[in-house]
């Protein structure tokens, strides 16, 4: 067993190898090890993702191995496709082992009957050398690793494009303008749905893994941050709320959120995830705030609604927001003190408020609450263009 | 394997062509045109590979030099790559393409090419951009592109889907004419995919789509494609959701009740269990159900049986067919029922319902008294038609013919509880000779009673020879009017299977008919329907059950 940790333990440095200029001294023989080695992780992970003190030993031992704990157990399963994706995209590959590589991603292990990884120790007992991937697809329906070539992906990838083309403009003969814009900015927005869905699902998927593989809070945090980074703001912003929304109907059957492993989230895991999503958007006041500024008031009222933690923040924002504007008696309206970008205007703040105040019951409540609270420190005026909390109220109808 | 290579080279500047021709085309009508030309095209690529993959990759580009410019142009395609097993083909050409030590610049240039084409195919970036690196968000979660893609697809066959269902319930007229264009938009595209696992919940929805307008919206191509599919069982689909096809599309009614005449004429009929499972699986008897298809259905085997000249497999079958159809209608809620009228318009109610009536139904004893009803029926409406009107006179036919259990059961009961053998043999005489402009209707009854008269005569007799019944054998061979042979090796037969006396001599006579007469495919599918028939009703005497399994397998080896 301890051999077999050992091995496991190279997997990172594996993946980075592959990711990096190192590759320029493989020949094909080095190559066709590398990719043994993925499928053995492989089965490795099939072997063990029954078993589950085996499987935390082996997730242990990976974490360990790694700087940052990118990897756990379920990366093992998706073994040969990180590498074989890695190294196609690695320029510094060269052309001989390239064209071994070519043929293993579209031929799959095929002819080559998967021998065991060589230099591997036999370790005692059941573990004998990876056994060759037979056609038929083991037991547990993954979305992760296929048998064959990678054909599948690349069909996949092509009906992407297909299902979104009648979203796309064909030149239209006939229609009125202004209905053919609606019509595309509607299809275009439907795509773009799909994509985000997408992303937030892999998102959940990750954080469901790490926390079955009980990684620590911190660790999950800083990690959360560095992948979050990885998208330009206003899209991360999207994804998370996206991911948020998710979590909400977790109570579904439909496994949406549920990663490749296809285990649904207990109750009290979700509630975790959602714990993880929030605090690195409260984490930040700045950041938070330019959250706020970049979701829709629906959204935002949406994910209030159900998430206490959010929208007492929320409402603080927005109180800070509101005491930034001032009555200018000569527009006979509420302007903003600064022309700040990172504050909102009395329409937006109105629009927010009435928002807030179509949600659920208990969210109102709070909404009306907060208002009334805020009028009355304020003097509890009860005429227009004093009090900004007065007039407010005044808009959403109380 | 080397003198292929002219047929791939004849055809290849055909694809080039092609290819240049679609990838400026961005109309409705050029996508309709990849669609149709996407099987062959799967079939040049295959011959294409398997021509270059004997090459080095230096030969292969000398020998198509504009090898790199059809393979680039058709991987940007993607109904091209969205089709069945395309992308594996084109990505195995590209593999052989590239060179293990290249040369010089060219190839070096070549060799990045190809890499480039193959990120484009697998990684996770738009489909349209050139620079094909996974998006570093997913690699940062720990994913790849299958992942990603997998789960695309998934979210956009449900937005799809959903938009769909929404359509449907929409109701705003101003929209129908827009969403119609659309919906036939995404048929079309669908058209590579269908075979795509992911894809089943969009077809089913396109399929259950009804825009409001009488003419037809989704595609053609589609259509077909999707029952192409289905019949070659390469999907699979809810049987409503094929029913609703079917429904919709005409031709793909035809090409599927055809495609199950092919497989059952290639099969041998061992038994009529396997053609009943055959049949079944097919579903055509479970849509049958609805009325309009079991008339066109109906039709088709009509057809066939008039085209091969009313042979008995193809009665067999037919006859097997309606028994299912019976099966599943009556299965059905009593609500969901359409009457009788709407799958037999022209014809006497009462007598289809007769013949509708399953002999289990009814007991025993009272099998010759509804027998004898049927009968008096029929001849009724026989006389009653002018005589030179042959269609007529087919029709009924016919519907008795689709019934045969009962004709079976008619034989079965002259020998078994004679009442009123007048009349039911009258109905055999009918079936196996219906025609009567030269009396040759009325001439087979009077040889059918002497037969019969014979038999019965002979029945209760313990002690049989081969001589006995060298009279009705004599009538089976060679003989100017076919109806007497058939009708007489049936009532032959039955009397082997059913007298005490005849079973002994039953194997000796059976060998005697098919060695001198050629009625012997005629007796093996008669033993069959009986076998099925006692399969399901259970014969009660034992040896009888024993006789008739002796004389199949000795048969089967025969025939």
């Amino acid at each position: 067993m301890e051999a077999v940790l050992g091995q496991v333990e190279q997997l990172p440095a594996l993946l980075a190898v592959s990711r990096s200029a190192l590759v320029r001294g493989w020949d094909p023989l080095t190559l066709d090890r590398a990719l043994e080695w993925a499928r053995y992780f492989q089965h490795l992970h099939d072997r063990f993702r029954a078993r589950p003190q085996l499987r935390e030993a082996l997730g242990r031992r990976l974490r360990r191995s790694q700087p940052c704990p990118l990897l756990g157990f379920p990366a093992l399963g998706r073994c040969p496709q990180l590498l074989g994706l890695a190294l196609l995209e690695n320029r510094a590959l060269p052309p001989a082992a390239c064209r071994r590589l070519l043929r293993s991603l579209v031929q799959g292990p095929g002819a080559e009957s998967g021998p065991e990884p060589r230099g591997l120790v036999q370790g005692p007992g059941a573990e004998s050398g990876p056994e060759p991937r037979s056609l038929v697809q083991g037991p547990g329906a993954e979305s992760g690793p296929e048998p064959r070539g990678l054909e599948l992906l690349a069909r996949r990838k092509a009906a992407a494009c297909l299902l979104a083309l009648p979203r796309r403009p064909p030149p239209r003969p006939a229609g009125p303008e202004a209905e053919l814009q609606a019509e595309l900015q509607r299809d275009a927005a439907l795509v773009a749905e799909a994509e985000l869905q997408t992303e937030a699902e892999l998102l959940l998927g990750r954080l469901r893994e790490e926390r079955q593989e009980g990684g620590e809070a911190a660790g999950q945090r800083r990690w959360l941050g560095r992948a979050l980074e990885q998208l330009p703001r206003p899209r991360a912003f999207q994804v998370v709320a996206a991911a948020l929304a998710l979590l909400t109907r977790a109570g579904d059957t439909d496994g949406d959120g549920s990663g490749p492993d296809g285990h649904p989230g207990s109750a009290a895991g979700e509630g975790c995830t959602a714990g993880l999503l929030l605090s690195w958007l409260l984490d930040k006041q700045e950041r938070f705030s330019a959250f706020c500024l970049c979701l829709t008031c629906s959204r935002l009222a949406f994910l209030a609604g159900h998430y206490s933690q959010l929208s007492r923040s929320y409402l603080d924002l927005l109180t800070c927001w509101g005491s930034h504007l001032h009555y200018d008696p000569l527009q006979g309206r509420w302007v903003k003190s600064c022309l700040d970008k990172a504050e909102v205007s009395w329409e937006e703040l109105k629009e927010r408020f009435s928002c807030l105040c179509q949600g659920s019951a208990l969210l109102k409540e709070q909404t009306q609450a907060a208002l009334k609270l805020l009028r009355t420190r304020d003097g509890d005026f009860r005429v227009c263009g004093l009090s900004v909390w007065t007039d407010l109220l005044m808009e959403v109808g109380y | 394997m080397a003198e292929d290579t002219t047929v791939p080279k004849l055809n290849f500047d055909y694809w080039l062509d092609k290819a240049i021709e679609w990838g400026q085309a961005t109309t409705l009508e050029s996508q309709k045109d990849v669609c149709l030309h996407l099987p062959q095209l799967q079939e040049f690529l295959h011959q294409l590979y398997e021509t270059i993959k004997l090459l080095g990759s230096t030969v292969a580009i000398q020998q198509f030099p504009l090898i790199g410019q059809l393979l680039g142009r058709l991987c940007w395609n993607p109904f091209v790559i969205g089709y069945d097993e395309s992308q594996k083909t084109l990505m195995l050409c590209l593999c052989c393409l590239y060179s293990s030590e290249p040369q010089n610049t060219v190839e070096l240039k070549a060799n990045s090419w190809i890499r480039s084409l193959l990120c484009h195919l697998l990684c996770s970036s738009k489909w349209e951009s050139n620079e094909a690196e996974t998006s570093t968000f997913i690699s940062a979660l720990g994913y790849t592109s299958a992942d990603y893609y997998c789960r695309l697809v998934k979210n956009m066959v449900i937005s799809l889907v959903t938009e769909l269902r929404e359509n449907q319930f929409n109701g705003l007229k101003i929209q129908e004419s827009t969403s119609a264009s659309r919906v036939n938009a995404v048929s079309i595209f669908c058209v590579p995919l269908i075979t795509l696992p992911d894809l089943t919940p969009l077809l089913e929805t396109l399929l259950f789509y009804h825009g409001g307008s009488s003419k037809e919206i989704l595609s053609s191509e589609f259509l077909e494609a999707v029952n192409e599919a289905f019949l070659k069982k390469k999907i699979s689909l809810s049987e409503s959701a094929v029913f609703s096809l079917w429904l919709r599309h005409l031709p793909s009614l035809e090409k599927a009740t055809l495609h199950l005449l092919d497989q059952l004429f290639s099969i041998r009929l061992n038994s009529l269990e396997e053609v009943a499972q055959v049949i079944k699986d097919s579903l055509l008897p479970q849509a049958a159900s609805h009325p309009a298809i079991f008339r066109i259905v109906n039709e088709i085997f009509k057809n066939a049986l008039m085209e091969t000249d009313g042979t008995s497999e193809v009665m067999t079958i037919i006859q097997v067919f309606t028994h299912l159809f019976l099966q599943t209608h009556q299965n059905e809620y009593k609500q969901h029922k359409f009457p009788l009228k709407a799958y037999f318009p022209y014809h006497h109610q009462l007598l289809v319902r007769a013949l509708i009536r399953r002999p289990f139904e009814l007991p025993t004893a009272y099998w010759s008294q509804h027998l004898k009803h049927i009968s008096d029926m029929v001849k009724a409406l026989v006389e009653d038609i002018n005589i030179s009107s042959l269609i007529g006179l087919f029709e009924i036919w016919y519907l008795v013919a689709c019934f045969g259990e009962w004709l079976d059961i008619a034989a079965e009961q002259l020998l078994k509880a004679a009442v009123e053998p007048d009349a039911v043999l009258w109905l055999l005489a009918f079936h196996y000779c219906p025609k009567n402009e030269n009396q040759q209707r009325t001439q087979t009854m009077v040889e059918a009673e002497a037969v019969y008269n014979h038999l019965m005569k002979l029945f209760s007799c313990a002690d049989l020879s081969l001589k006995d019944l060298e009279a009705a054998v004599h009538r089976i061979r060679g003989i100017e009017q076919c109806c007497n042979q058939r009708l007489t090796a049936h009532l032959l037969t039955y009397f082997l299977l059913f007298s005490p006396g005849g079973h002994k001599l039953a194997q000796e006579c059976m060998y005697h008919i098919t060695e001198t007469t050629d009625a012997g495919k005629e007796v093996y599918n008669l033993l069959i329907r009986t076998a099925y028939r006692f399969n399901r009703s259970g014969e009660e005497n034992q040896r009888t059950v024993k006789l008739l399994n002796e004389l199949l397998q000795k048969l089967t080896l025969k025939v």
